[in-house]
């Protein structure tokens, strides 16, 4: 079963993100903001990485610094609902930049995409 | 022994270069709050005036997209008027302000009338026979005309309009872009125009140039920073409304979608209930926090106000295993706000101290009369404090380090501050906690 880290701050959104990927088979952890999402990286590995961008405390840029930082090779997708941060060069080291939507759709085709399923 | 002078000096020695008056009469000016058009007539003053280089008149034109427009005209009409003006100007005692002065009178009185003539002089810089005066602006050079009746490449309106044979062209070029340009002439007095004055004209030329320029510039960048702030705020909107709104969308998705047992039914309905209800919020505290408008100053007792806030139920709900400590000065000065914006101030300082402090923790509220003029109310709390970084953000708006915050309270604050003819100031630092000083004007309670 793949693992999935979901690093959102909205603790609804993370609810219904983490509902829908179970639901497509993936084992889904959350943190609700950016030092958890470190924390739970050093004791757990994961498949796949789902984070927003503006959280309180360190932002998903940050945390995406971190994880290169880290050196772990692993697929990270900037899910959030600013468009406007798509031209911060640091999003680019993300492989793919959703923007939030009601439909799930195109981020579960992203994520079976960058799983190679 | 001490003697004090003008700021601005009225008058010069004789003997001070030419060079030197005009640019102190133009720095004088450029340091004024006054308006392009203002300064513009500053320099045009500096052309014609006596004490600058003295020519008759001065026209200038000002340049819009490819085009070149005349838009003020400065000088006597006639030699009758031209004496009288002279008569006035060289009366002891008058320096450059009362000459600005009087040109800003006759330009206001002259205007209307001068002004449907000026606007039939309008040059497109584009144009393949373009003529003086225009040209010069062009081809981004001085250019001195003699004899203008029998020279072909002078516009026949324009001579008719000046009703001169001698005449000064002063490109105004800044960074290689037309800005405009001015016009002197001598249509009174008939004087040759000199290459001392063509020189001393020049560098009016490269000052007003300049200027014209960086006025353009500085309006460029206020319109920036609106379009900026603008976009900054769609930006966060959009945010601040997509996550419900996805949340909502989604689990009715669900809903329609998914089989689901009655519990998780109840459990979506109420998440879209819950998160309908954000909306609402956020829309409130939108309009309510950007919309303020203090209609009018009272003298305010604070005091009450202060002691009330932590009997408040929200107030007292946070403040469970924390302390609030109020203090206040011995006498009973009144402060100039609002009454509900001042109490609605306090409660968010309160509000966000109590977020930080940890139980067992206290915030303090202090109020003490600084000095007759100011009455000062401190709130502190025990928190983490701000790093510099965060300081420096806390009061642009949509700044928050709360999860649901919409970083519109401490704007809110300072806005109700700054109308209130106030200040606000803040000390922080990490692991020192935050406080917040507030200036309020103090008035004296009158007797009752």
């Amino acid at each position: 079963m793949k693992r999935i880290l979901l690093v959102e701050d909205d603790r609804n959104l993370s609810l219904l993100y983490q509902e829908e990927l179970s639901r497509e088979g993936y084992e889904v952890s959350t943190a609700f903001d950016t030092d958890s999402a470190l924390e739970l990286m050093r004791t757990k590995s994961f498949d796949l990485i789902i984070t927003d961008i503006r959280m309180p405390g360190k932002d998903g840029i940050e945390l995406i610094s971190s994880i290169m930082g880290m050196r772990k090779d692993i697929p990270i997708i900037i899910n959030t609902a600013y468009q406007s941060y798509k031209g911060d060069f640091m999003t680019w080291a993300a492989d793919a930049y959703l923007i939030k939507s009601s439909s799930l759709d195109e981020l579960k085709a992203k994520i079976k995409e960058l799983l190679g399923e | 022994m001490i003697q004090s002078y003008r700021l601005q000096p009225a008058s010069f020695y004789q003997e001070t270069p030419k060079e030197l008056v005009i640019l102190s009469i133009i720095a004088q000016s450029f340091f004024q709050p006054f308006s392009l058009e203002d300064n513009l007539l500053v320099i045009l003053t500096a052309l014609t005036s006596g004490a600058g280089i003295g020519f008759n008149r001065a026209m200038l034109f000002l340049s819009e997209g490819e085009k070149l427009k005349a838009t003020m005209w400065l000088g006597p009409r006639s030699p009758e008027e031209a004496e009288a003006i002279w008569a006035m100007l060289s009366s002891p005692g008058i320096g450059y302000a009362e000459i600005v002065e009087h040109n800003q009178e006759l330009i206001n009185r002259f205007m209307p009338e001068l002004q449907p003539r000026l606007r039939t002089l309008e040059y497109n810089l584009d144009e393949e026979d373009l003529k003086l005066p225009a040209l010069a602006a062009r081809n981004r050079e001085i250019v001195h005309v003699k004899e203008a009746s029998s020279e072909p490449l002078v516009d026949a309106r324009f001579l008719d309009f000046l009703q001169v044979d001698e005449f000064l062209c002063l490109p105004l070029i800044a960074r290689n872009e037309i800005m405009g340009e001015i016009v002197v002439d001598n249509a009174i007095t008939r004087a040759p125009i000199t290459s001392r004055d063509i020189e001393l004209a020049s560098l009016c030329s490269l000052l007003a140039g300049n200027y014209i320029h960086t006025t353009r510039l500085y309006k460029k960048v206020l319109e920036m920073e609106k379009l900026a702030a603008l976009g900054e705020m769609a930006a966060f909107i959009s945010h601040q409304l997509r996550n419900p709104i996805v949340a909502i969308g989604g689990f009715t998705r669900q809903l329609i979608n998914q089989p689901c047992d009655r519990e998780k039914c109840q459990r979506n309905l109420k998440i879209i209930q819950d998160e309908i209800k954000h909306l609402e919020d956020i829309i409130y505290r939108m309009s309510h926090f950007l919309r303020i408008k203090v209609k009018e100053l009272v003298p305010i007792d604070y005091r009450p106000i202060l002691l009330s806030i932590k009997e408040r139920p929200d107030i007292r709900t946070k403040a469970v295993n924390k302390e609030i400590v109020v203090s206040l000065p011995e006498n009973n000065s009144l402060i100039l706000c609002d009454p509900v914006y001042f109490e609605e101030a306090i409660i968010n300082l309160v509000d966000n101290a109590l977020d930080v402090t940890p139980p067992g923790g206290r915030v303090y509220i202090r109020a003490s009369q600084r000095n007759k003029k100011w009455v000062t109310i401190v709130i502190k709390d025990q928190g983490p404090g701000l790093d510099e970084k965060s300081q420096e953000k806390m009061f642009s708006p949509f700044f928050s380090t709360k999860e649901s915050g919409l970083g519109l309270g401490l704007l809110f604050v300072r806005r109700v501050m700054e109308n209130c003819g106030g200040k606000i100031e803040v000390r922080s630092k990490p692991g020192r906690g935050t406080m917040f000083r507030l200036y309020f004007q103090a008035r004296e309670r009158g007797p009752s």
